[in-house]
């Protein structure tokens, strides 16, 4: 079956997609998981926007973060004060130019926000999954969004393009699937989860496994652990910013000092983290973080595969990688590492650098260059 | 200057150059640009030969872009980080064109370049030509023409060299020249005779071959 022109679009002509909808797929054909466990059948979230052409060759699959999902441009609603994830760079006349291009974009297996996961009922026992849910890695997530496309009868993908975690998906799919993907554009992004990032993704997965409300990770859904997932997303936020970031916007403003009530939080920094951890724990679910997390940490190609030009070896695909300066969590060096491995085995690959003083976040924050960038790589 | 050279603009010199290194480049091989600005060279390799493999380094992210639009890879960053992640002999040839003046250690990067590639590349703007020599001899002044147009307050730190020097070089260290092609101060018509006094730029082909 191929929806993808049902039109979910609605073009308000200033350059966003408009109202969107989303879809399901529900894929009825078991998955086995890399490592271990399966479901017997899944459903996958997943928005399109623009429209496929007749040769269905203009396929842009946008691949997500931790915390992201398959909402990454328009509104659901006029009345939505918040766009997609990734407004900025997709639609008409924007870099994945939606008048070009079809662009897919699905929430990862194990999410929270309607692909399966481990807040999904498993048919099997009537009970959601939890932590009986199956671990799940990069591959599993790429595996999953093959079967979309299959359902979407794409064969090939234009371009595979995401940051951070998605950038590791974009790099998974042109090892995993080479004669499928043309390009591939990872930004901010690593071929192996450091002992830095695995540190804060440990104490992160602490703060939710530490709350008595976790439970084993059986929580109900009436009473989450907020506490937990709060922390571990205050937390994580400062690793997406930057020292500059962070004082340019908020330096040492605060409330006034109340000698009586010291510990409340009064510098503008603390109340954005908190109202970030708040923000999040309403709309993500904490065992979805423990997964994701965890593929993250598992996610190493020079590990999994010998040395990165192994890794590498069948890849096909263009490759564009993109570091930020400023990115401390995936740093511009991880970034450059997989383009010089490429260039090793003789892959067409290239690395660019973009100066940004907002940390590892700048991939999702307006930038001409970045811009230019993507429109420059989707051109040739 | 004669009349001839003011005719041809930087694009036109660049062409000589280009052209040069490019008949010199054979199909099938695979090529790393040091200093590969906006990859004009590299994709006239691609295109007039077949099978090329390329790569251009640079540290311009605007050239970077632009390198990215001709489809000829390119690698945002220092030279000598390119050059030391690539093992012995991985490219036929290794070019830099104009590029020795600007690196903080010319010595290495040569010496890098003659490992990683079989065959290297070099273009410079000769500093001993006759032009410079009266330029300096008259004016007492830094030299200020088409070639190095800014004034030192406004110039980037550079590290001229001159025919001589690089020859000198290349015998002090073993390094074999294979072919050695200097151009008049047109930067177009051959200098046989006494290139360290009359050629405007030249072109050597070095390696570590005996």
């Amino acid at each position: 079956m191929n929806d993808s022109g049902t039109g979910t679009f609605q073009a308000n002509g200033d350059g966003d997609v408009g109202i969107v909808s989303y879809k399901d797929y529900f894929c009825p054909t078991p998955l086995e998981f890399e490592l271990g466990g399966r479901l017997d059948s899944f459903n996958v979230r997943y928005e399109t926007y623009g429209r496929l052409n007749s040769e269905k060759s203009n396929a842009i699959l946008v691949c997500h973060a931790l915390t992201g999902d398959h909402h990454c441009a328009g509104v659901y609603s006029i009345m939505d004060k918040k766009s997609g994830w990734w407004n900025n760079i997709i639609g008409p006349k924007k870099p994945l130019d939606t008048e070009k291009y079809f662009v897919i974009c699905s929430n990862c297996i194990g999410g929270c926000r309607g692909t399966t996961g481990p807040a999904s009922i498993n048919p099997a026992t009537g009970e959601r999954y939890n932590l009986t849910f199956p671990a799940i890695t990069m591959r599993d997530m790429v595996a999953v969004q093959r079967r979309l496309l299959a359902h979407l009868e794409i064969e090939k993908l234009h371009m595979v393009i995401g940051g951070s975690m998605g950038g590791m998906q974009a790099l998974q799919w042109a090892i995993d699937y080479p004669e499928m993907v043309e390009r591939v554009c990872a930004l901010a992004t690593t071929s192996r989860q450091n002992a830095q990032a695995i540190a804060f993704n440990e104490v992160g997965r602490s703060a939710i496994m530490q709350d008595p409300v976790w439970n084993n990770g059986n929580y109900e859904l009436a009473r989450i652990p907020s506490v937990g997932l709060g922390i571990a997303r205050m937390m994580a936020h400062i690793t997406y910013l930057s020292d500059k970031g962070l004082e340019g916007k908020f330096g040492r403003e605060h409330s006034a000092i109340d000698g009586t009530k010291i510990f409340k939080p009064s510098f503008d920094i603390e109340s954005y983290l908190h109202h970030q951890g708040q923000s999040f724990v309403n709309r993500f679910d904490a065992n979805t973080y423990l997964y994701f997390t965890r593929a993250l940490d598992l996610f190493d190609l020079r590990g999994k595969y010998g040395s990165l030009e192994n890794a590498f070896k069948d890849v096909s695909a263009r490759v564009l990688c993109v570091g930020f300066t400023s990115d401390w969590l995936f740093p511009p060096e991880q970034n450059r590492e997989i383009v010089r491995a490429l260039l090793r085995c003789k892959k067409t690959a290239s690395y660019a650098e973009i100066k940004s003083d907002l940390g590892h976040d700048s991939f999702l924050i307006h930038s001409p260059k970045l811009y230019t960038l993507i429109e420059n790589f989707l051109d040739v | 200057m004669s009349e001839e050279s003011n005719n041809i603009g930087a694009g036109g010199k660049r062409k000589i150059e280009l052209d040069a290194i490019t008949e010199w480049v054979e199909d099938g091989q695979s090529v790393l640009d040091l200093g590969c600005g906006r990859g004009i060279l590299l994709s006239e390799i691609m295109r007039r030969h077949k099978g090329i493999y390329a790569v251009g380094v640079d540290t311009d992210f605007t050239k970077i872009t632009h390198c990215i639009r001709r489809g000829v890879n390119a690698y945002h960053g220092d030279i000598m980080d390119a050059l030391k992640s690539f093992s012995d002999k991985s490219f036929d040839w290794i070019v830099c064109s104009r590029t020795l003046p600007e690196v903080e250690n010319p010595k290495e990067v040569i010496m890098q370049s003659l490992r990683v590639g079989r065959k290297v590349a070099v273009g410079f703007v000769n500093y001993g030509f006759w032009a410079n020599r009266l330029s300096i001899l008259f004016s007492g002044n830094r030299i200020v023409n088409k070639v190095f147009p800014e004034k030192w307050e406004d110039a980037r730190p550079s590290n001229q060299i001159s025919v001589n020097d690089f020859k000198e070089f290349c015998k002090s260290n073993d390094i074999t020249i294979n072919r050695e092609h200097c151009l008049k101060g047109n930067w177009r018509t051959p200098c046989k005779f006494c290139p360290n006094l009359l050629s405007g730029y030249a072109i050597f082909e070095i390696s570590l071959e005996k």
